[in-house]
């Protein structure tokens, strides 16, 4: 697997652009919707390498951070002179609202990506990178509010430590929601689903990032994987509770939900 | 119906010690009776519901996979909701106030996500604690009533005495109330809002004392419905001290639809009197024009 992501990593963006046409944007941010972060939120995204979930996860907050300052200045019309200057004095408003995102991932590579990416964009706070394997994760128990794993846990080897460990750092209360290709019902689109990825996708990834192999693995992982219900199955076995899931594009890709309560 | 009504006290939270088990809570507190003519919605009475006893419509509806043990999934939401009711003013009804209400009770704000984004489940929660809460308070004047220490009062006095209560509970939220009931009215949200509003005009008239079988139990409860929905709607807009003018606007109401049975009564008679009237004056004319006469 390591290998797989050391050399896909620089063309993941592009690779995925092309192999979903540019849907896994959409996808990702229904996954953020469905989130529906606040300021003050720490996320750990996993598997997370080139940052696309914690970026959008940074520009939510920040406009819902915006919309709590606004309604506080709304507030502020009815308050006397006094009160205003003394609000003033307060911390300097933080446009972030101490939200933070931890971006882990078990490939330098793809960490770098994200990193530059960063840069690129324009994302200088909130932000940290940390290098880590999902099964055993370097971080202390009840820390985060939300973990998140977009299409990163069909590669853990032991999809039940990962989600163990998930159980482990989340803060009583914290969610963990889970973007992952899964298994289509409706028998037409997983014919065409079917012809699509095993022809096409391959093709893609020789003539884009010069890797079949790669991209035959990706397909076929997809396959292995374990559908909807049985994720389901595995999620509340590691300890969480109120497990939904939510087919995006009849079935093609699922968010799983669920709550260490 | 004896209701354990709980004030826990701040619980330090150990990693899944959340989901409390709830037979530990009911040895703790004693059972303690709710206050009786207070109409004080204290935003931080918890209630757990336990399943349902009695005529209460649970609009989250299902008996999910709680064990008999552990505080099932459903209570915990409504502590959490219970809690952010204190957050709604500043708030409003929404998945902040929420997740406010989780943050006091130790949870993550993330715990938010478990209910629909709009807010929709916080007004229908505290829709029907209010409920509830007139539910008990019309039993403890029927008792007091059945033991002979109070009054039994006339019918309109009743409902105006009730309505009254009821919308008294709206005060502490009254300025984000025209928000919730835009969002009860939601299409999603109308079955419930529907089925809450209905069984609320129910009980009211049960502990009125009606027994109708017949058509009177849809008319008085489409009457009352409708007086209530009016009410509500007046008191958004009131601003007189202690909604003064809401209460006299409900007195005249009530007075309406009580009166409406006599006025019923009225003209239908009226009419007879001036058919009657009309048939006297025909006969006479033709009496006049001697077309009366027989030969």
């Amino acid at each position: 697997v390591y290998q797989v992501f050391e050399s896909v990593a620089k063309k993941y963006d592009v690779m995925n652009d092309s192999m979903t046409l540019g849907i896994h944007r959409v996808w990702k941010d229904i996954l953020i919707h469905k989130m529906n972060p606040f300021p003050g939120m720490l996320l750990l995204d996993v598997a997370g390498g080139t940052g696309d979930i914690a970026f959008r996860f940074l520009n939510y907050v920040r406009s819902a951070r915006e919309r709590q300052l606004q309604r506080r200045l709304k507030h502020h019309q009815n308050l006397s002179w006094q009160e205003i200057s003394e609000s003033y004095q307060e911390e300097k408003c933080k446009s972030l609202g101490d939200s933070q995102v931890v971006v882990c991932d078990i490939n330098k590579e793809m960490l770098k990506v994200g990193k530059q990416k960063a840069q690129h964009l324009g994302y200088s706070e909130g932000l940290s990178w940390v290098l880590g394997n999902a099964e055993e994760l370097p971080f202390d128990d009840d820390k985060f509010d939300v973990y998140t794993i977009a299409f990163g846990i069909r590669n853990v080897t032991r999809i039940d430590l990962a989600l163990e460990e998930a159980y482990r750092v989340l803060k009583p209360g914290g969610r963990f929601l889970c973007l992952e290709f899964s298994h289509v019902s409706n028998p037409l689109l997983s014919r065409l689903y079917d012809l699509y990825s095993f022809q096409v996708i391959p093709v893609l990834g020789e003539v884009i990032a010069g890797d079949w192999k790669s991209y035959q693995y990706l397909v076929e992982s997809i396959r292995r994987f374990p559908p909807q219900e049985e994720l389901k199955a595995m999620i509340e076995d590691a300890g969480f509770l109120k497990v939904d899931f939510q087919n995006l594009n009849s079935g093609i890709v699922a968010i799983h939900s669920g709550f260490k309560l | 119906v004896i209701r354990c009504q709980l004030s826990p006290p701040q619980r330090p939270l150990q990693a899944s010690a959340v989901l409390r088990r709830a037979s530990d809570e009911q040895k703790k507190e004693p059972l303690a009776s709710s206050s009786q003519q207070q109409f004080d919605s204290h935003p931080t009475d918890h209630q757990p519901e336990q399943e349902p006893q009695g005529p209460r419509p649970s609009y989250t509806g299902q008996g999910g996979q709680e064990s008999e043990d552990y505080e099932s999934e459903e209570q915990l939401q409504h502590r959490i909701l219970t809690a952010a009711l204190e957050f709604v003013p500043e708030h409003g009804w929404t998945a902040e106030a929420i997740a406010e209400g989780a943050k006091t009770l130790g949870l993550s704000v993330a715990a938010a996500g478990m209910f629909h984004s709009d807010g929709s489940e916080l007004i229908l929660h505290f829709v029907s604690q209010c409920n509830t809460k007139l539910s008990d308070l019309l039993e403890q004047e029927q008792k007091l009533v059945q033991l002979g220490e109070a009054e039994k009062k006339p019918t309109d006095q009743f409902l105006r005495d009730a309505v009254e209560a009821r919308l008294r509970m709206l005060i502490p939220y009254i300025e984000k109330w025209p928000q919730a009931l835009s969002i009860l009215l939601l299409p999603h949200n109308i079955p419930s809002s529907l089925n809450l509003l209905t069984s609320m005009i129910d009980d009211i008239w049960h502990y009125a004392g009606d027994q109708s079988t017949d058509f009177n139990w849809y008319t008085r409860r489409a009457v009352l419905t409708g007086i209530y929905n009016t009410t509500e709607l007046v008191m958004m807009q009131d601003s007189s001290p202690d909604f003064e003018d809401t209460w006299r606007f409900l007195e005249n109401r009530v007075a309406d639809a009580m009166n409406m049975g006599n006025t019923a009564n009225q003209v239908q008679s009226t009419g007879e009197a001036v058919v009657q009237g009309l048939m006297g004056a025909a006969v006479t004319i033709r009496n006049l024009a001697g077309l009366n006469q027989r030969r």
